[in-house]
């Protein structure tokens, strides 16, 4: 649609007023964004993270000494340790992994247990699924990030560490 | 003018921005896509080979207050530049402890477990023992939020 103005501009031979895109802004804005992204760059990298929550053993409380001792409930880790899945993970001579176990029940490997993790899971209805993981001295640390990975994977809430040397692994210190 | 002739003359310079324009947005977008897949955590070494584990979490939200560790594959702790083993890693954990410790009560906040993160980026030839070992002394100075830095592997 032609306007008025270029009508008229038309009837008198000028030529069409040229509109001028101002991309000078548009460029300066275009390049400070760059320069932000370029400075704050970081390559892609495919590392992750495996969180662990290992609560310190509760110490004597202060208070104690000026007779004023309460009696405190037992933490609420202690009293989950009972209810943790075990997970026995055995290395060979060369450090790999020759058994594992998720309570008294052998498994063939990692997937195995994931997949009876899960039913476990299922089975708690929403309830926070933990495990404690026992593993040989020996093991290869690849190994036991595979294991803490696959807990990770199917959403176990909590991991504890536990030491196979002692009482078969009742500790909840790593 | 003479000089505005002349310059119509020889025909005006224009620079066609419309190119680089185009190539500047595509950076743009570029980064801008790749922000969200996540770097690396620090205390990233050659001499640290990390395992991979399945679904592990991205990095990031890591927090202010971190400790960033690394054991080699020997077993040996790697913290600020110096390589630790034995009464010399204890000795580190308990003064890393003792200035956070003091900070807490400065806030007066005593006998609350450390806020602080642990990273710990193990090599993948570490033992889980040598590793499980470094939790431990860690955990029993205070130390209770501990992550491990992993590659991410596929689901089982």
């Amino acid at each position: 649609m032609i306007s008025g103005k270029e009508r008229r501009r038309a009837r008198r031979g000028e030529s069409p007023e040229e509109v001028q895109f101002p991309v000078t802004p548009m460029l300066d804005m275009a390049f400070q964004l760059l320069a932000f992204f370029v400075l704050t760059f970081q390559s892609p990298t495919s590392e992750a993270r495996l969180d662990l929550y290992l609560p310190t053993t509760p110490v004597a409380l202060p208070g104690a000494f000026r007779g004023q001792a309460r009696v405190t409930p037992p933490k609420r880790s202690e009293m989950d340790l009972e209810n943790d899945l075990r997970i026995r993970a055995e290395a060979d001579d060369l450090g790999d992994l020759k058994s594992i176990r998720l309570g008294e029940t052998p498994l063939p490997d990692l997937e195995a247990l994931a997949d009876r993790l899960r039913r476990y899971s299922a089975v708690m209805e929403g309830r926070p699924l933990r495990v404690r993981i026992s593993a040989d001295d020996r093991l290869r640390y690849e190994e036991a990030a595979r294991i803490i990975g696959t807990c990770n994977a199917v959403g176990v809430a909590s991991i504890r560490l536990a030491d196979p040397a002692s009482a078969e692994g009742t500790r909840d210190r790593p | 003018m003479a000089y505005r002739d002349r310059s119509r003359a020889e025909g005006s310079f224009q620079l066609n921005l419309t190119p680089l324009l185009d190539v500047v947005l595509q950076l743009i977008t570029f980064f801008m896509m790749l922000i969200h897949f996540g770097g690396k955590i620090e205390g990233a070494t050659a001499s640290i080979r990390l395992p991979m584990a399945p679904s592990a979490l991205p990095t990031g939200d890591l927090g202010l207050d971190r400790l960033v560790v690394s054991v080699d594959a020997k077993g040996r702790l790697i913290a600020e530049g110096s390589t630790m083993e034995g009464a010399s890693a204890d000795a580190w954990w308990s003064e890393q402890a003792r200035k956070r410790t003091a900070g807490l009560s400065t806030l007066g906040r005593k006998n609350e477990e450390l806020p602080t993160l642990v990273v710990v980026r193990a090599d993948k030839a570490a033992t889980f023992g040598s590793v499980r070992g470094l939790l431990s002394t860690a955990q029993g100075r205070g130390f209770a939020r501990f992550t491990l830095v992993v590659l991410r592997g596929r689901q089982p």
